[in-house]
């Protein structure tokens, strides 16, 4: 199978029939679909792609694990550092910001932030857009999106019980987060 | 050459320091004289090269190239955030050369100048066309070229280009195809290819020509010095005729990396 | 450390899910990741607490300079070339030369260092190197004299790093006494009548070495493990770094201390003093070749 691995800029084969649809890391000029990754170029459905294996920047509907750096009472600034499961490297993060009408998706006027997240939450999102210059809209108005880990005052990790609150083991506080449901529930 | 920057970030020597002087004790018949055919190659002949990717394993994507004497290492980091303060619809390349102070003739000094940034501005404009920036909004992709000896200017920023497209390529950054260049210099009434540093300064022009040759199509052209327009067109076409054979280079090595990931 | 999952035809697969879960463990809790794999009696790239990665030196691959050597420590590589050119001595010292060695970590060798000036890091290195090179006496200032009050080698010894992965200082330590050593000056004379100096271009002379050190490092993680030989990794979470320079014989030329954080007691120290004479002992005796 490896001698299948195409470069960019080289033609890939097509067996006769409808020209298929051109996905991601491929493209097609005057006819011709070329390859514009280095890799083996496999069908999903009908479309043409080659499979993306490296960190990649974050685009709409992929999903984002970032930690909470700053706190205003409209929006809450992530710092993303996993997008779609592949962890970036050290030292290159995208910022994203999560604004208070997408914290969750009922009652999204009387979202407080400091009592979804606080800093250095690890949170996991969804990102809406591009946003601005700066940063990413990221959103977690979903079930399973939230804060999936958090310390509590006391300095110990804290347990979601619901998706409003988390539980610190040590001393049995209460405090609020909107948290993510965890997998598997 | 008198070094006379006090650089309180780093350590110092003396005030000034001058390269040594040689008597001319040895024999200059080596040297080549107008009139004589080339010493050591063809005409059209380029130094053998020597490609690998992925040596730099703290980077996305980076290529080390050697061509006799020219050792070149490039890295590719991103796409990272762009730092601008406005909205960009498509990618930026940003590329950056700094020559190690070891790797002329002459030592360099650590601080950047105007020499870096023009090489750096030949690479950038061969290798733009080649990358599809506009999957890339709001990203930066970062290339660091450090040249670490250098045998001819004109021969480093092809080698760099190579090098670059290679690395970008083993970044996994969407590219409309592979960027070859090649150098060529007008010496007396031949045309050579692929100047040393000596070469080079016994011509009277040089120009550097970058495309991607699986699409037939060229990215950049640049000439310095002087020749005439057909002299011009002669060495572009001696450099096209080369191409196949660098891609090629390219190609394999690109392949032997990625068949030894897998 | 980007994620070097290979590209397969038939999609991810569990082992490789699995490999993306640890490295995004990794990147998000990099204090517990590297604790737990300490409780274990190992570290994330399983190696001991005082085992070292493979060390090649390779010297005189760069043409124009007067001498260099590459050095690859594990991953981390670092390239070093000494520039020789001549100077005034100074007016108190006459027949001494100079010895000015630099590191660079450029933005080339790692996403943490950015384009620009040298960091705080490369800063304090070079002039760490530079304690190291001047007290061991590697090359004598006064066999760089050409003539007394007139004329004296200046010796550049840069170095650059290619590839960042911890530990700079033993790989640069590494790579500019090994480029020393494989260093050749032009015979020079000064001419009096001319008051300038000339060299051959045919005869060179080696240049006259005293000691060779060689440097060890030491990471000290939550005052108590000490990890020799730090990766990138290891390296924002150590507490301090101990680095004790051994020479050719075995004798002790310096102990330092880099970064913050407080070294736990003179036990500590001694360990790692034992560690570096035990290691030159076993592997580095020839590490810059017949002598």
């Amino acid at each position: 199978m490896s001698s299948d691995i195409v470069l960019p800029g080289q033609p890939i084969p097509i067996p006769r029939g409808p020209i298929p649809q051109v996905g991601s890391g491929v493209y097609s000029r005057d006819g011709t679909v070329r390859a514009s990754l280095i890799g083996v170029p496999s069908y999903a459905g009908s479309t043409l792609e080659i499979k993306r294996t490296r960190p990649r920047p974050p685009a709409p509907n992929s999903v984002v694990l970032g930690s909470v750096t700053r706190l205003s009472p409209l929006q809450a600034v992530v710092s993303i550092n996993v997008v779609d499961g592949v962890p970036l490297p050290a030292g290159e993060e995208f910022t994203g910001v999560i604004r208070v009408q997408d914290v969750r998706a009922t009652e999204k006027d009387k979202v407080k932030i400091a009592d979804c997240f606080r800093g250095g939450d690890v949170v996991r999102g969804l990102v809406l857009s591009l946003g601005d210059a700066r940063s990413y809209y990221v959103t977690t108005a979903r079930n399973d999106l939230g804060v999936i880990f958090a310390t509590s005052e006391a300095g110990a990790t804290m347990e979601p019980v619901s998706w409003q609150e988390m539980r610190c083991p040590k001393t049995g506080k209460i405090e609020k987060r909107k948290c993510a449901k965890p997998e598997g529930m | 050459m008198a070094q006379s920057n006090f650089d309180r970030r780093r350590i110092n020597g003396p005030e000034e320091s001058f390269q040594p002087t040689f008597e001319d004790d040895d024999d200059r018949e080596t040297r080549w004289k107008p009139g004589n055919p080339r010493i050591g190659r063809g005409a059209r002949d380029i130094r053998p090269i020597f490609l690998t990717a992925g040596l730099i394993n703290q980077a996305n994507g980076s290529a080390y190239i050697e061509t006799e004497k020219t050792k070149i290492a490039c890295a590719v980091y991103g796409p990272r955030q762009s730092k601008s303060t406005t909205y960009n619809e498509k990618g930026r390349l940003n590329v950056e050369v700094k020559f190690s102070p070891f790797s002329c003739t002459r030592r360099r000094v650590p601080i950047r100048d105007a020499e870096d940034r023009s090489v750096a501005v030949q690479i950038q404009q061969a290798l733009v066309p080649a990358v599809r920036l506009e999957l890339l909004p709001k990203s930066t992709i970062d290339i660091f070229i450090t040249i670490i000896e250098n045998d001819g200017i004109e021969g480093c920023i092809a080698a760099g280009s190579v090098a670059a497209s290679a690395a970008l390529a083993d970044a996994g950054i969407e590219m409309l195809g592979l960027v070859a260049s090649c150098s060529a210099a007008v010496v007396g009434k031949e045309i050579w290819l692929d100047p040393t540093e000596e070469e080079g300064k016994a011509s009277s022009g040089t120009l550097i020509l970058a495309g991607m040759p699986a699409l037939g199509t060229i990215t950049s052209v640049w000439q310095s010095g002087s020749m005439t327009p057909a002299d011009g067109i002669k060495c572009m076409e001696a450099c096209q005729e080369r191409y196949t054979d660098i891609h090629a280079v390219i190609a394999q090595s690109l392949l032997d990396n990625a068949q030894n990931n897998t | 450390m980007a994620a070097a999952a290979s590209a397969t035809p038939s999609g991810s697969n569990s082992a490789e899910q699995d490999a993306l879960k640890a490295l995004t463990f990794q990147r998000l809790h990099p204090r517990t990741y590297l604790e737990r794999f300490l409780a274990e009696n190992v570290r994330p790239d399983g190696r001991y607490f005082d085992e070292w990665r493979d060390i090649s030196v390779n010297v005189g691959s760069i043409s124009t300079a007067d001498g260099s050597a590459l050095v690859r420590l594990g991953s981390t590589t670092v390239v070093c070339g000494v520039k020789a050119e001549i100077a005034e001595p100074e007016l108190d010292r006459p027949k001494d030369g100079f010895l000015v060695p630099n590191l660079d970590l450029p933005a080339i060798c790692s996403p943490k260092f950015k384009p620009g000036p040298p960091t705080d890091e490369a800063q304090v290195l070079s002039d760490r190197l530079n304690e190291v090179l001047v007290s061991s006496g590697v090359v004598p200032t006064s066999s760089l004299c050409i003539e007394p009050g007139k004329a004296v080698w200046v010796l550049y010894v840069d170095t650059t790093c290619i590839n960042y992965d911890g530990n700079a200082f033993d790989a640069t330590l590494l790579a500019m006494v090994a480029a020393l050593k494989n260093t050749t000056l032009p015979k020079a004379t000064y001419d009096e009548d001319r008051h300038r100096t000339v060299c051959s271009r045919k005869i060179r002379e080696p240049l006259q070495i005293g000691r060779l050190p060689t440097s060890y490092s030491f990471g000290i993680f939550d005052g108590t493990h000490v990890l020799a030989d730090p990766t990138s990794f290891e390296e924002p979470l150590l507490d301090t770094t101990v680095s004790v320079v051994v020479d050719n014989n075995g004798g002790l030329i310096s102990v330092m201390q880099l970064g913050l954080g407080i070294v736990g007691g003179d036990d500590v120290l001694s360990q790692c003093i034992d560690a570096a004479k035990d290691c030159w002992d076993k592997g580095r005796r020839d590490v810059y070749g017949a002598s």
